[in-house]
């Protein structure tokens, strides 16, 4: 007698089957659903409001952990910024907020006014960002929360936030595809968001794990702007020898089989490492090295693809 | 005026009051738990019977799992430092160094589950006539996994109530017979699954993994002080991808930087319990499904998991010692 594992993938909570199907038995939120009246949200409103003034809205997702997107949310981020536009970075990574020590900011606070919180402002560049990490106490202190009150932290940061007029806002997601995810891609769905950005390592265990993540923006109906390989090799700086220490191949492996654009692949470089350890530009201080450039490349396709440049015929 | 900072952000029920004063200020208007930005209408009816009992409970007992002597839980704060590997290693030092240690293997990582592939093994549990679940063995080691119950590629869109209930359902209605060590790989982060494990259970400890970056570290720092709040002692820390050598010239590089780990150890009082170098070898062995100790059973990171199984071992015996 084998396991019954028909309609365990979906969680019906946001249909109108919310506690009624079989799956929902087992589920400690089951009541809750059971007893809900929907109503109109007072709040869409003013999120609407704040993502208009905001041109393009760009989520970076993975899937799985320590592929690195923060870094590339961080490095996206600061490139615009040398380009001279608007840029604002959100955290939504509740557990484990790594935006602050990435561009610098891990000390600074959130200023709070009468208009709403100030997003902190990063040291080169002048980033918009928000994140959990600045409005902890201390930069070791654990925030050990459950989903809905993830949710509900999630919604006040684009709802409070003075955003300002914005050309681009980039999205830092945690790694899976649970509350955080499902929230930040409800709240943005009225403002049309641009799409997303899927980053992967190299290796065959990544591309069973983002499979999923893919298959996750096709039901939300979010589109993928393509697939960023990272961490695809590294160069001996003794002997210049490439040894693809995390394999390769997981990228266009993922690309070529849901038909997404295959954007690049992003070297492992130790000067990367350190620049972002320190919350420094990498591009400032080594403008010429192979991440940079690739990664440059790569934002041109993102920006192509978003309408901002136009390709010449 | 300045946002006061959140002071104690540890919420281990919904019932008890926050201490921090950012969130004293919001309208009193319950969300559903499932947030879809819908308010849920302020019920109408006054507490029925069972929630006027449910709520007057504290926090649930832990249950201890029948046979199962240990219950080691892998864990980092930080995505992508290595937990699965190092637990699958784990388990198979652990079996490896005491031949009557039985060990099994549960893969909490409900949106990433990596145990399938790094342990070759696929298909369904079949179920007992109590309607456990039984685990799927390969190496002499039973594994239980979320992978083993969806299909490889489908995504897993939950939210949190319906995480615990996953995971309570794979950690105590699994048939796991008489297991000395019970190795459980976390998903990454201190969220819903974290917590619903140190509920429901009796944690002997946890091992964090982490690599020697800051950022890293930053994380694995938070996950110490997770455990710490919910009372479950740390036996130990493991710095993974410690050092790399060039295979044509020999060349070491420090890449993700040098003992962080050893340091933050020394720092907190825990013991660092091993190294494991970065080797292209660990991760293809783990993507065909043979992990290292199977595969290269001589070589030096197979022999730095036994070392690793070892010294875990000891700190397993002090704390259950002093408890």
């Amino acid at each position: 007698m084998n396991c019954d594992i028909e309609d365990i993938q979906e969680c019906p909570a946001d249909s109108n089957l919310a506690g009624k199907v079989a799956v929902c038995d087992g589920c400690p939120g089951k009541d809750l659903c059971l007893s809900q009246v929907s109503q109109p949200d007072p709040d869409q409103q003013v999120i609407d409001l704040r993502l208009k003034a905001i041109k393009h809205k760009i989520l970076v997702l993975s899937g799985k952990g320590g592929v690195g997107k923060s870094s590339v949310s961080a490095m996206l981020s600061q490139m615009l910024a040398n380009d001279g536009k608007k840029v604002g970075l959100l955290d939504v990574d509740i557990c484990g907020p790594s935006i602050p020590s990435l561009l610098g900011i891990a000390d600074q606070p959130i200023v709070d006014s009468q208009w709403g919180w100030k997003p902190v402002l990063s040291s080169c560049g002048k980033i918009k960002t928000l994140s959990v990490g600045s409005l902890l106490s201390s930069g070791s202190q654990a925030v050990v929360w459950r989903g809905p009150r993830k949710t509900s932290l999630i919604r006040r940061m684009i709802k409070d936030t003075l955003w300002g007029r914005l050309d681009a806002l980039i999205v830092d997601t945690p790694p899976g595809t649970s509350d955080e995810h499902l929230t930040i891609v409800k709240l943005l769905a009225a403002a049309k968001p641009d799409g997303a950005v899927i980053v992967t390592s190299p290796q065959k265990l990544s591309a069973g794990v983002v499979s999923r993540e893919i298959r996750f923006c096709q039901k939300m109906k979010v589109p993928v702007l393509g697939i960023i390989e990272n961490m695809s090799g590294f160069t001996c700086t003794c002997c210049s020898e490439v040894t693809q220490i995390f394999s390769s191949g997981a990228g266009e492996y993922l690309a070529k089989k849901y038909g997404i654009p295959f954007l690049g692949a992003l070297p492992l470089d130790t000067r990367l490492i350190v620049a972002q350890e320190k919350g420094l530009n990498i591009e400032d201080l080594h403008p010429q090295s192979p991440v940079v450039l690739q990664m440059r490349k790569i934002l041109r396709e993102i920006l192509v693809m978003v309408g901002e440049i136009a390709v010449p015929h | 005026m300045l946002l006061r900072k959140l002071t104690d952000t540890l919420l281990i029920n919904n019932l008890k009051h926050s201490a921090c004063n950012e969130f004293r200020n919001w309208p009193k208007r319950s969300f559903s738990a499932h947030g879809s930005g819908q308010v849920v209408s302020q019920p109408q009816k006054k507490l029925t019977a069972r929630q006027e009992e449910l709520m007057k409970r504290g926090l649930p007992k832990r249950t201890k799992i029948p046979n199962v002597e240990n219950i080691i839980v892998v864990a980092s704060g930080k995505g992508g430092v290595g937990k699965s590997t190092t637990a699958v290693n784990l388990a198979l030092a652990l079996s490896d160094v005491e031949s009557q240690n039985k060990v099994g293997l549960l893969d909490m990582d409900v949106f990433g589950p990596s145990i399938p592939r790094m342990m070759n093994l696929s298909g369904s549990p079949a179920l007992t006539k109590n309607d456990y679940m039984i685990p799927l063995t390969n190496y002499n080691i039973k594994c239980m996994s979320m992978g083993f119950l969806v299909e490889e590629k489908a995504a897993i869109v939950w939210r949190g109530p319906m995480v615990m209930s996953a995971v309570q359902r794979l950690l105590l209605r699994t048939e796991w017979g008489e297991l000395s060590h019970l190795v459980l790989d976390l998903p990454p982060g201190t969220g819903d699954t974290q917590l619903s494990i140190s509920q429901l259970v009796e944690v002997t400890g946890a091992v964090i993994v982490s690599t020697p970056q800051d950022i890293a570290l930053l994380d694995a720092r938070r996950g110490a002080e997770m455990f710490s709040k919910v009372n479950i002692p740390v036996l130990g820390m493991v710095q993974n991808m410690s050092i790399f050598t060039c295979p044509k010239c020999g060349h070491q590089e420090h890449i993700f930087g040098q003992d962080g780990v050893q340091n933050m150890a020394t720092e907190l009082g825990i013991d660092l319990l091993g190294d494991v170098a970065l080797d292209p070898k660990i991760r293809q062995c783990a993507d065909e499904g043979q992990p290292i100790i199977i595969s290269h059973p001589k070589s030096a990171q197979a022999e730095s998991y036994r070392s690793i199984a070892k010294n875990l071992m000891q700190n397993i015996l002090l704390v259950n010692k002093s408890s």
